[in-house]
């Protein structure tokens, strides 16, 4: 394997208590090439949403990411950024794309306005530029430009989660987190999506942490999965390894409770 | 309860109340005047003899003080009690019952809410003419159970879905014993925060009717002293223990009861409950424990 | 524009209501209703001037429904009845004219207060837990819960009586004459401070609490943490996002609020001297003067309803989920 994009090392997260922690993180490893898809599955309240946010430190108090933990970027420690630093790094390097879909963007602000505030602080752009590079966004993802000053509400769920996209796309980012993106979609749309994404990954060469419970779902997408358990990182290998031959006994009982995949989807 | 008393907001809001409880109940021990007789000369300051002084007919200010504090609570209480109760049984009817009963009562309780509270009390008082504090307790329990009404109403909603309520139907449950004993006890923490809002609402406004005149004068209670006071114009001629002692007093209750309804409200809503594991925390990260 | 003409009809049925219960009201007392209404006016006005009070009220000879449409018949063409302390004067300029002082003081409280109040509300949930947050709330506690007639009575005993820097009383120096003059609008703010002081103190908690818990409530949404996650600046991010959207529910809690804003006012006018509503209502209850206390309470209503009317289209403005509807 090349030098990885990203690389987690012995990251442990504790939400801390009135006297008793929380470990929602155990000292998980995993590296991400460029351009690979990485995937993180396991049931919710097992870890994976919390690995997400930490890489972009979107966490709170009483989130309390321990000491020793290390999350490398391009070879540059995320956790040591100054604020400034820190702010220049989120959504250039790492863009985000959020569990619902109905609930990532702002009701209040105009979608060209959502657009406007990343790329003004970003690269400083005026609002005729910002509105030019939306449509080139827009247009990647099938959303018909002039609806740009339409507001979040106005549009359908898949397509409020294609925006979102849209606007990942907007700097051009290294890494794309990608937090149970399609959860909140039916069937149909969640598969669109997917394909877009894997065009769009195809074209600007971006990586992919993809996370979700659906196992099945995960093995058709990515090139590496890692199973989570109870905070920690049980098992890591190639998808068609994680497939037809799971090691670890929780692999093995998350498939069976996927009984209708057997047979025909990878090939 | 337990989660009442662990919260430091509530344990002081509850010490105030009991206190001014503690003082009302004990009156007649605290003091030897009868706070309507003139028992010294009018306005005399602070004194071995008086020690909040004498009002400008010569009556003792801290007799009317204690006094005065059982007609503020059981105004307080009282009508707190009324409208938390038509508050809560509208809530619970039209949220629970839905179609015709819902539209009207939902329509009337928005229509109370929109004609303006005061006004309309000093209307009804002033066609009653001098009335008294138990008047007054009735009147206040007929005119602001709106918002109570409202918010219960809303709960009641929610709770209706619940599981243990479409059970209970399914057995054939006649309709006002699942609005008292499955919805009511579902709907406990709204109706505790109306009946704290609704006393404090209820001493604040038997004190504001009144100072405005339009109690009975001759009710001993926090607010016919501010009336008195002003009507003495006690600032003016430099009396300020006579209006500024029933000032202090409604004040503290007013806070003891506030702490209390914050207090609860931070116990029915956890996300706005600022608690002690940020203090270890913000120890943790201070230590290099780890960071953010 | 559906949406606000419902809320006009609704307005208009409230206010109607408001009437009814000011026809009802000296019919029910135990008596005779003309007698309680106009006894005070005694033998001071003239025969021809009680008659026409009368029919103002609907005290004409026919059936009660017939009754009733007179009154709202005069009411809506604009015709509250003479007052009786004031005689001749109708009831309509003497509330009208105190209506100009009361909503020029309730009005400045109110935006000082709600700016305020919320930008603290603001700042406060953003530091959740700091020890501005700490400070802030408990002294919106101590705000909201003193009674406005107690907040009034010691602010004027602390910066009026004991200090002597505002004028205890009126709102303008009573030897100037009302006129657009420098000194005149000087007289009249330097008279508005401590009220406005008092109005502001007992307003600001209630919109500092409320914008406080709307903010926190909204915290964990997800646009709110994509908006970090996009680089923005915090400032961007407590204002444009978590403000922005947190101002929809105060403002509608403020619709409510308005009812408190006016008993708070009419209160610190009394105390104060101040020759709004609240005073003149003072004086009407003083001297048993009817039409005037009847008056003020459609007045109050109007002017409520219009208050929750301009908080509808503000919403309606601040919502672009509602500008379609």
């Amino acid at each position: 394997m090349s030098e990885p994009l990203l690389s987690v090392k012995n990251l442990t997260i504790d939400y801390i208590g009135e006297e008793k922690d929380f470990r929602a993180v155990d000292d998980v490893s995993f590296d991400i090439a460029p351009g690979e898809v990485f995937g993180l599955a396991g049931e919710s309240g097992c870890g994976k949403s919390t690995i997400a946010f930490a890489i972009s430190r979107l966490h709170k108090p009483p989130a309390l990411i321990r000491k020793g933990s290390r999350i490398l970027l391009a070879g540059r420690d995320v956790l040591d950024l100054d604020p400034k630093a820190l702010a220049d790094f989120r959504w250039r390097e790492v863009a985000m794309v959020f569990q619902s879909a109905m609930n990532s963007l702002n009701p209040v602000l105009r979608i060209e306005d959502q657009f406007y505030d990343v790329l003004r602080t970003h690269k400083g752009m005026t609002r005729a530029q910002a509105r030019e590079r939306a449509a080139e966004m827009l247009r990647l993802v099938d959303i018909p430009p002039d609806r740009m000053s339409n507001y979040p509400h106005q549009f359908s769920g898949g397509m409020r989660q294609r925006i979102v996209i849209a606007i990942c796309m907007a700097l051009n980012p290294k890494l794309v987190v990608m937090d149970e993106p399609t959860t909140a979609l039916d069937v149909v749309v969640q598969r669109e999506i997917l394909q877009r994404i894997n065009e769009l990954r195809k074209e600007f060469g971006f990586s992919v942490l993809f996370i979700t419970h659906d196992l099945g779902l995960m093995v058709q997408f990515c090139d590496r999965i890692g199973i989570m358990l109870a905070g920690k990182l049980v098992e890591q290998n190639e998808a068609a390894a994680i497939y037809k031959a799971p090691q670890h006994d929780y692999t093995k009982k998350l498939w069976a409770s996927f009984p209708s995949l057997h047979g025909g989807v990878l090939s | 309860m337990k989660s009442l008393l662990r919260n430091r907001k509530a344990l002081i809001g509850l010490v105030i109340i009991l206190l001014i409880i503690l003082m009302a109940i004990a009156a007649p021990l605290l003091t030897q005047y009868d706070p309507n007789a003139r028992t010294g000369r009018p306005h005399q300051p602070p004194s071995m003899d008086h020690i909040l002084g004498t009002t400008r007919i010569g009556q003792d200010v801290f007799a009317r003080l204690i006094y005065g504090a059982r007609t503020s609570l059981a105004v307080g209480f009282g009508a707190g009690l009324l409208i938390t109760a038509v508050g809560t049984a509208l809530g619970i009817i039209s949220g629970y019952r839905g179609g015709k009963t819902d539209e009207v009562i939902s329509f009337f309780t928005n229509m109370v809410l929109v004609v303006p509270n005061l006004p309309l009390l000093l209307v009804l008082a002033a066609f009653i003419g001098q009335a008294s504090p138990l008047v007054i307790a009735l009147i206040l329990g007929a005119t602001s159970w709106a918002w109570g009404a409202r918010v219960t109403r809303a709960e009641t909603l929610s709770v209706k879905q619940k599981d243990f309520v479409k059970s209970a139907e399914m057995m054939g449950e006649p309709q006002w014993r699942i609005m008292t004993f499955e919805i009511f006890p579902n709907v406990i923490s709204i109706v505790g925060i109306n009946f704290i809002g609704s006393v404090i609402f209820a001493i604040i406004t038997e004190a504001t009717l009144e100072f405005l005149g339009l109690g009975d004068p001759r009710a001993v209670s926090w607010g016919t002293m501010l009336y008195n006071a002003q009507k003495a114009s006690a600032l003016s001629v430099g009396a300020w223990w006579d209006i500024l002692t029933p000032c202090f007093a409604l004040a503290f209750l007013g806070i003891g009861m506030s702490l209390l309804n914050f207090a609860v409200d931070e116990i029915a809503n956890p996300r706005l409950r600022t608690g002690n594991h940020l203090k270890r925390w913000s120890l943790l990260v201070r230590s290099g424990e780890g960071r953010l | 524009m559906a949406f606000l003409l419902r809320r006009l009809v609704f307005y208009m049925a409230a206010f109607i209501a408001a009437a009814t219960i000011n026809f009802f009201l000296p019919r029910l007392m135990p008596g005779d209703p003309v007698r309680l209404m106009f006894s005070s006016a005694g033998a001071e006005l003239p025969p021809e001037s009680l008659a026409a009070l009368k029919l103002t009220f609907g005290f004409v000879d026919g059936p009660l429904w017939q009754q009733y449409l007179t009154y709202l018949g005069s009411i809506f063409t604009g015709d509250l009845g003479r007052s009786i302390k004031y005689f001749p004067l109708p009831v309509t300029s003497v509330l009208g004219h105190a209506l100009v002082w009361t909503v020029g003081l309730m009005g400045t409280a109110t935006i000082i207060s709600f700016a305020l109040g919320t930008f603290l509300g603001i700042v406060a949930a953003w530091r959740r837990g700091s020890r501005f947050d700490v400070i802030v709330s408990v002294g919106a506690i101590f705000a909201t819960s003193v009674p406005a007639v107690v907040t009034s009575l010691i602010v004027l005993f602390i910066f009026g009586f004991t200090l002597g820097w505002f004028p205890n009383g009126y709102a303008a120096d009573p030897s100037l004459d009302p006129a657009f003059s420098f000194q005149y609008i000087g007289s009249i703010i330097y008279h508005g401070i401590l009220p406005m002081i008092t109005l502001c103190t007992v307003l600001i908690g209630g919109f500092t609490v409320t914008m406080r818990n709307n903010m926190i409530n909204l915290l964990g949404e997800d646009y709110i943490v994509m908006a970090r996650a996009k680089g923005l600046s915090d400032r961007h991010v407590m204002l444009w996002y978590a403000a922005r959207n947190a101002l929809l529910p105060t403002v509608s809690s403020l619709a409510i609020a308005i009812g408190t804003i006016l008993g708070g006012s009419l209160v610190t006018e009394v105390v104060y001297n101040y020759p709004g509503l609240g005073n003149i209502l003072y004086q009407a209850i003083l001297a048993r003067d009817y039409p005037v206390i009847q008056g003020q309470l459609l007045i109050m209503t109007a002017t409520m309803l219009v208050a929750n009317f301009i908080v509808d289209v503000s919403y309606v403005l601040l919502d672009p989920r509602l500008k379609g509807a």
